[in-house]
């Protein structure tokens, strides 16, 4: 029940905590807080008077049924020794056993991106982890989107009252990765990151969509690096990840936080270019936005972006996985339905 | 952004197929959304003249009409005359109009591309019809389905889509692709860019290039006021009076083109601005001149281009009453406003079929105030979609000319008043000094100084070359060419990305660190699912009422302001309430399984509170395994038999254990000793467990890193849990923390003697503290050069003397040195005996007195 009165909210908060229930029992309909509210219903005026007392009523009744409750508890529970490896009094066959290793699986998404983030780490990305909840200096000014640009428009991101973000994007760890292995350069040592984690978009949830999905991006900066060379650690990946060769081609987009930007597809794995339902019987398949670091967010990061140039890019796990098993609806992933889960052992 | 392929034809020879051209402009300028074949539409639609137009003797309103096709068709029924007889309801035909027939078996424009309708022959009231005469609407030329179209070109037996060019496609890129390219939002900016990528050079229209000032002779017929409060918002506003306009529909062929590119067409001079937007992405707008004046009473027109007041109202072009925003900027009249400036005109001053004479505006206003608008608005139109982009304030001259000049092609009527002209300081054109070097190493390429200057030349860059650099001046409408950087993109864009040389970078092979988190998970994740568990993923979002469900405190809980499902409002402030909402289901699926109808769910994922805060001040992302185990009554009463609790436990011990931490040194304390009240994580956490069935789990470090134990019975209600339903969550930093202690101990090789010993101990003490007094008192009273081993058998409780606990334990020992002799170990445990009797007064049972 949602009180309205914030008087009543205030006394229903302290009144219904468990262990007060627990420890009053009945004895919580005679709390002061419920008194003093009782008195206050003269003191309303109008048509509030009403409402503040049929209010009152109510928490009197959910104090009595949560009372109830908590007697009841208290009598039919007997405690354990909690220290104990097993109960008292079950016969040896009836103790706790785990399941058969055959109930088990993995969650698909979490198996694959341990694949895709280890073939970065063997190219010599450190791995880390994106944040769920983050601010608007990381999601959009450190990334070189100005203060009300309509490229913000492109990113549906969910915001808290406090005005935080849920993460579009993988890119909100771009700026605290350069501040972070900035030294690196230094030291003659490229910062070379994959980074991976949910992000979030406030859109329509469909068999394709979902407000949840799971990124991995990279970032690899150092001196003279070059558009060749994002290119060809895609390539190389892709390579690697579907073992065997792959042709690429790019598609010119817009990011603001990297210049030049494109999106990367590959000549399709599943039919060697030849045309499947998968590729739309196209040959090609879609699959990475990726671009070289715009010099803007270098040097919010403290890279001197006229010594240092780098790229960065990154992919959708969803789609890497339901191309791979043939998964028709997004959904199923964050369902915990066990008809899924268990088809991955 | 639509673009008709015939269209863009008219500013460069492109001399690809649309295929060709589809390819490059994917490849690169920006994704293709749809291409669409526009002529197969028109497939079989001719002009023809209406000959006659009898009455439909059965019908009032239809009407018989003798059509001549030029004989084009050859598959239709004539009369004698060669003529075909059409019935049509329309009220404008009569005989002598040129229309578009939709011959039998051609199929209907406006149908497309959902479900094409196919024309037949058919029996209308007894006469019988063929065909159709259609209408603007039908033949998707506009919105106008009042009447025929009445045809303006061609002779009869001409194809519709040969007269008015609808051999066409339109291809529909993606206007994310544009967001930092305002010019591209108008045709002569695509057709530009496909020039430079088939390596053509681009020469833009005179018109654009330079002004038409001879268009603006001035007079004094009208006279327009026109007072810019905002200069720093509207960086510049032209305006002038046209006298003398008639104003109707435009000419077919321009209904045709706005309407291809999903612009609809209204009149000849709307028709002109939107016209002048589709080539330049420069929107503009008419007001009807006699209107304004009389909103002020005045003999003058008043534009006033200002903030908006408290509580300004206007009625928008198609009568929608809104309030404008505070802060918004409006034009105004003296009175009152008439346009959202940017955004949309107002009805009170809009341009119909009554208008004599209109006042044009050509401005230019702030990207970032016209967004917001449109976001506090909802108001999304063409014009928001070109100003959100930051139009050039350089090219509103050129537009307002070549405008006027539309205008007075279509509609007629003449310059009526002074040019108004209000701008500070304009933009100038930006020069980049660049090195060729520069764009080289950035691309991985070697083109030389010549080649870069010929790509940038092609899209009408101004190109200076100084021995190895290039001094680069940008065009004026490219507002987006700022660092040197938006050179290196359009060069390598223009040369081709695909055509760039690929190689890996090259770095030394230091190893790079490992994360031991992700490898913490890792490893979890193996040891659950080996061990018959299943790993999920929930949201990180929940439903308010969840909390209320699980008896948790919302208000700690960060909380969305704009999700549109309730399912998303708030951060979960722990992972067991989305496992547990998911047992219930999963209980209950119907699924292939095993006999027994029971799993153990688990998920590692981050968890939120308002209250606490990371090293950057931000909500700390605290890291949390969560484990649900649930059975339904059938299986437990087949397998099971005490608390689920231990079960629970069970997989906590498991991966415990395996992580080598000193499983038996990690406390489980029960719930109700715990100190959770300051932790707020641990204390909605402890919300969910019923205390007298849970334990607090304690690190090696004396911190508190979770729960583990049976559900409260409101929680298990409002979930509807089983009965035999336990979990547990931790903060992995318990493993961080307490870090990994690998232990070895040499095997004896000599026999080992077993021994049993049972003892009575008084309820209070746990069994915890009994095992460990015998442990100790074992170490510490063993013969020397042993090793001892201690496992629980039994625990029981016996019925007649219910303060006491039976405990029964095993001991196997062996020497190092030699055989251990029975005598020796009936002594030790003796001795053991005495001594936690002295300590927790244990007393030691026969075993006999165990079941």
């Amino acid at each position: 029940m949602d009180y309205k009165f914030k008087k009543v909210k205030t006394a229903a908060q302290s009144l219904k905590n468990p262990k007060r229930l627990k420890k009053d029992g009945l004895s919580i309909l005679k709390a002061p807080e419920l008194k003093s509210l009782y008195l206050e219903i003269p003191k309303q005026t109008g048509s509030d008077r009403a409402a503040f007392g049929k209010e009152v009523n109510i928490l009197k009744d959910e104090l009595k049924t949560l009372a109830d409750q908590a007697l009841s508890t208290d009598e039919t529970i007997s405690p354990i020794d909690v220290s104990a490896p097993f109960d008292i009094n079950t016969s040896s066959d009836k103790r706790p056993r785990l399941l058969s290793n055959d109930e088990g699986s993995k969650h698909p998404l979490m198996t694959e991106l341990e694949v895709v983030r280890e073939i970065f780490q063997d190219m010599g990305f450190v791995s880390i982890e994106t944040r769920q909840i983050d601010d608007e200096y990381h999601m959009f000014d450190s990334l070189n989107f100005p203060t009300g640009h309509p490229a913000r428009d492109d990113y549906d991101t969910f915001i808290t009252k406090e005005g935080l973000v849920a993460p579009a994007h993988a890119s909100i760890m771009q700026n605290r990765n350069l501040k972070k292995y900035r030294s690196n350069l230094d030291k003659g040592q490229p910062i070379s990151v994959v980074y991976s984690g949910r992000s979030f978009r406030n859109e329509d949830v469909d068999a394709r969509h979902d407000h949840t999905f799971y990124q991995v991006e990279i970032m690899y900066v150092d001196k003279n690096i070059h558009t060749g060379n994002l290119i060809a650690t895609f390539k190389t990946f892709l390579e690697r990840y579907y073992s065997q060769s792959i042709d690429v081609k790019t598609q010119p987009f817009y990011f603001p936080f990297t210049e030049p930007s494109f999106e990367l597809a590959l000549s399709c794995p599943f039919c060697k270019k030849k045309g499947c339902n998968i590729c739309s019987y196209s040959g090609w398949i879609e699959l990475l936005g990726m671009g070289m670091i715009h010099p803007n967010v270098l040097k919010m990061g403290g890279v001197d972006p006229s010594v240092y140039t780098g790229f960065a890019g990154g992919l959708g796990l969803e789609r890497l996985v339901m191309m791979k098993y043939g998964i028709e609806d997004i959904r199923h992933f964050e369902s915990a339905k066990l008809e899924f889960l268990r088809q991955f052992r | 952004m639509k673009v008709s392929l015939n269209w863009i034809k008219k500013y460069v020879d492109i001399g690809l197929d649309v295929v060709e051209l589809s390819e490059i402009i994917g490849s690169q300028l920006g994704a293709i959304e749809t291409v669409e074949n526009l002529g197969i539409r028109y497939e079989g639609i001719v002009i023809a003249k209406v000959v006659s137009c009898q009455p439909h003797p059965n019908a009032d309103k239809l009407k018989i009409c003798l059509i001549d096709d030029g004989r084009q068709n050859k598959s239709v029924e004539r009369n004698s005359d060669g003529l075909i007889q059409v019935a049509c309801g329309a009220p404008n035909v009569h005989a002598g109009m040129m229309v578009a027939w939709i011959a039998p078996g051609a199929k209907i424009p406006s149908s497309f591309p959902k479900a094409p309708i196919t024309m037949e022959v058919k029996d209308i009231r007894g006469i019988k019809s063929n065909g159709m005469l259609a209408s603007a609407k039908e033949l998707a030329v506009s919105e106008d389905h009042r009447g025929l179209l009445e045809v303006d070109q061609g002779e009869p037996g001409d194809l519709f889509s040969k007269v008015y060019e609808l051999d066409d496609y339109v291809i529909d890129i993606e206007n994310k692709m544009f967001t930092h390219r305002p010019d591209c939002f108008g045709l002569l900016g695509v057709a530009r860019e496909i020039a430079g990528i088939i390596n053509k050079p681009f020469h833009s229209k005179d018109w654009y290039l330079k002004v038409l000032d001879e268009v603006f002779e001035s007079s004094d017929t009208l006279s327009i006021k026109v007072d810019n409060q905002i200069p720093e918002l509207v960086p510049r506003f032209m305006a002038v009076a046209i006298s003398g306009v008639s104003v109707n529909s435009s000419p077919v062929i321009v209904r045709s083109y706005l309407s291809r590119v999903g612009v609809r067409p209204i009149n000849n001079v709307v028709d002109a601005t939107n016209y002048a937007m589709v080539v330049t992405a420069q929107p503009l707008h008419a007001y009807d001149y006699d209107r304004l004046k009389a909103l002020d009473n005045s003999d003058e027109a008043n534009l006033n281009v200002r903030l908006s007041k408290d509580q300004e109202h206007i009625k928008l072009l198609g009568g929608k009453e809104v309030e404008i925003p505070k802060g918004t900027i409006v034009i105004a009249s003296s009175t009152q406003a008439i346009g959202v400036g940017g955004v949309m005109g107002g009805e009170s001053t809009q341009v119909d079929n009554q208008t004599k004479n209109i006042v044009l505006e050509c401005a230019n206003f702030d990207m970032y105030t016209i967004r917001q608008t449109a976001m506090i608005m909802g108001l999304f139109t063409d014009a928001v979609t070109r100003f959100t982009k930051g139009q050039s304030p350089l090219q509103n001259d050129r537009d307002l000319a070549f405008t006027i000049k539309k205008i007075q092609k279509f509609a007629g009527g003449e310059v009526a008043s002074q040019l108004v002209d209000l701008h500070g300081d304009l933009p100038k054109n930006r020069t980049l000094t660049i090195e060729s070097k520069f764009i080289n190493s950035r691309l991985g390429i070697t083109l030389n100084t010549a080649a870069i200057a010929q790509i940038l030349k092609n899209v009408e860059f101004e190109v200076e070359i100084k021995g190895d650099s290039i001094d680069v001046t940008a065009p004026f409408w490219r507002t987006d060419i700022a660092i040197p950087e938006d050179i290196v993109e359009e060069v390598g864009r223009l040369h081709g990305y695909d055509n760039l040389p690929i190689s890996l970078p090259v770095r030394s092979i230091i190893p790079v660190p490992k994360n031991k988190d992700l490898e913490l998970h890792s490893s979890l994740r193996q040891l659950l699912s080996g061990s018959g568990a299943n790993e999920a993923l929930t949201y990180s979002f929940v439903h308010g009422d969840l909390f209320s469900k699980v008896g948790q405190n919302k208000d700690l809980a960060f909380q969305l302001t704009n999700a549109i499902s309730p399912d998303l409002h708030y951060y979960r402030l722990n992972l067991l309430p989305s496992l547990l909402e998911k047992v219930n289901m999963n209980l209950r699926a119907d699924i292939v399984r095993s006999e027994d109808n029971e799993f153990a769910l688990y998920e590692i994922n981050k968890v939120f509170n308002k209250v606490e805060k990371d090293d950057e001040e931000l909500p700390l992302e605290r890291y949390d395994l969560g484990l649900v185990f649930a059975a339904d009554a059938k299986t437990t009463k087949r397998k099971y038999s005490g608390s689920p609790y231990f079960l629970a436990k069970n997989y906590l011990k498991t991966i415990i254990s395996a992580k080598n931490l000193d499983y038996y040194s990690v406390g489980f304390e029960p719930l109700t000793a715990n100190d959770a009240e300051s932790n707020p994580w641990l204390n909605e956490l402890s919300k969910m467990f019923e205390p007298k069935r849970s334990a607090i789990i304690r690190g090696l470090n004396g911190q508190i890193y979770g729960i583990v134990g049976e559900f409260n019975s409101g929680l298990e209600r409002q979930l509807k849990l089983p009965d035999f339903c336990a979990g547990f969550e931790i903060d992995n930093r318990l493993f961080r923390d307490n870090p990994a202690n690998p232990k070895y101990e040499a095997m004896p090789n000599f026999p080992k003697v077993e021994q049993d010993i049972s003892l009575k101990s008084p309820k209070k003490n746990s069994y915890s503290k009994v095992y460990d007094a015998v442990w100790s008192a074992l170490n510490e009273l063993k013969p020397v050069n042993t090793l001892p081993v201690l496992e629980p058998i039994d625990i029981f409780e016996p019925d007649d003397h219910k303060e006491n606990i039976h405990i029964s334990l095993r001991l196997w020992i062996s020497a190092f040195d030699r055989t251990l002799k029975a005598e020796e170990v009936n002594k030790l445990l003796d001795d053991v005996a005495a001594q936690v009797k002295d300590k927790l007064g244990v007393e030691r049972i026969s075993s006999s007195d165990t079941p």
